[in-house]
């Protein structure tokens, strides 16, 4: 699959659920393009063999600088940009896999199958976690390290 | 005569701030967010704030240094539904406020407006939904008979979620519904072996329920220090994720997967 290709999933994804969560009409091309852009770098880390979740949480810091940008052109809060954006990289298929798993776990013990039932379904159950943990986490990391209450107070340019 | 217009202003003000904390609350802000816009707006009138936020309730205390008048109240929230648009507008009013220095008859005035916004026409949500499957399915690796299917049962699943909603059935039953119309739909072509089918589709039929914003909101939260409001965001996201999954179990018992 072309990567422009993916690019467009990622934001058409992403716009889905910001008309999902109404979010204001003016909002809605900046959350295509952090959408895109976001995924797009989580999938060229994965490509360069870097860990899932190292993927996301930067794909998620790319959308939570993106997210300061756009609120200060667009004059809507931060999160508004950045929950639709970071929704394409929820990870639905290991979250699929935890519950079978975890179904399968709840059903008869039979020695044979149970330790590698058990081992993969701790294995998605994780990644489930800490990717959720990183798309939060990376969102915020513009504000934690502006020290900033709001984002209307962080400037890009110094005062002249 | 004038103490009294004073003990007005406070009183008007409070059940209008406890108003608009109750709004941002159930819209999806996370507890910082409604803490910071409450904070903003009082101190532009010069009043000290205190609060408690929690999921279902709010308790607000205002207070003026200066004359010695406070203000004390709960409220309690409504039905909870994610709406950016009430998120956003509140915001870009407090900023208003502070910056114009509204009356509180302004500030309702504009509340009004601003909780009376628009939702996008509910075709328009549909589409684009099931669009927003169809491009979680082609991420996943399905192919176009997936990402059609797909796109055909999230369309139907939010309109039963919709329908079950106006009915006013438990939220959580509401997802179950949901769930279950979309997996039993996208599961069609494998239960009878249309084309060259995978669990792809099965299992990316359910993502547009994915509470995305109490998890996402239960993290930033905890991160700020509101553990007790994001462990309970985070609780909800879990039982929304738990009734996702049992929809999805019933239709694999359904079709003896």
């Amino acid at each position: 699959m072309l990567l422009l290709e993916k690019g467009i999933w990622f934001g058409l994804a992403a716009v889905g659920f910001a008309i999902l969560f109404n979010v204001p009409t003016r909002t809605l091309i900046p959350i295509f393009i952090m959408g895109a852009l976001g995924g797009l770098t989580k999938l060229q880390m994965l490509s360069l063999d870097l860990n899932v979740i190292i993927s996301t949480l930067v794909g998620a810091a790319l959308i939570g600088f993106l997210s300061i940008l756009f609120a200060h052109k667009k004059h809507a809060p931060p999160p508004i940009f950045a929950i639709p954006a970071v929704i394409p990289m929820v990870p639905g298929i290991f979250a699929y896999r935890m519950m079978l798993g975890l179904i399968n776990l709840a059903g008869d013990v039979n020695q044979a199958t149970y330790n590698q039932i058990l081992s993969e379904t701790i294995n998605n159950g994780l990644k489930v976690m800490l990717i959720l943990m990183s798309l939060a986490g990376g969102v915020g990391i513009p504000m934690l390290i502006t020290r900033k209450e709001s984002a209307k107070n962080i400037r890009f340019r110094k005062k002249s | 005569m004038s103490v009294k217009a004073d003990n007005n202003e406070i009183n008007a003000l409070g059940t209008t701030l406890l108003e608009i904390g109750a709004l941002l609350m159930v819209s999806g802000a996370s507890t910082g967010r409604i803490r910071n816009n409450i904070n903003r707006i009082s101190n532009s009138f010069g009043y000290s704030t205190d609060m408690l936020i929690s999921q279902r309730t709010l308790m607000l205390n205002i207070y003026n240094e200066e004359n010695g008048h406070f203000f004390n109240s709960l409220k309690r929230t409504q039905a909870h539904g994610v709406n950016f648009a009430i998120v956003s507008g509140i915001s870009r009013m407090s900023w208003l406020v502070v910056e114009q220095k509204w009356s509180v008859e302004q500030i309702n005035t504009d509340l009004i407006r601003i909780a009376a916004l628009p939702h996008y026409p509910r075709m328009l949500i549909l589409t684009f939904v099931g669009l927003a499957g169809a491009a979680f399915c082609r991420l996943a690796g399905g192919e176009a008979l997936d990402m059609a299917m797909v796109f055909l049962g999230s369309f139907c699943g939010l309109f039963i979620r919709q329908e079950a909603h106006k009915l006013q059935f438990n939220p959580y039953i509401c997802i179950l519904f949901a769930a279950l119309t979309s997996s039993l739909i996208a599961g069609l072509p494998i239960k009878f072996q249309i084309g060259d089918t995978k669990e792809v589709a099965f299992a990316t039929s359910v993502l547009f329920l994915i509470p995305g914003v109490p998890l996402i909101n239960s993290f930033s939260d905890m991160i700020d220090g509101n553990l007790q409001n994001g462990l309970i965001r985070g609780l909800n996201g879990f039982i929304i994720s738990f009734a996702i999954a049992l929809g999805l179990l019933t239709s694999m018992l359904i079709y003896h997967f």
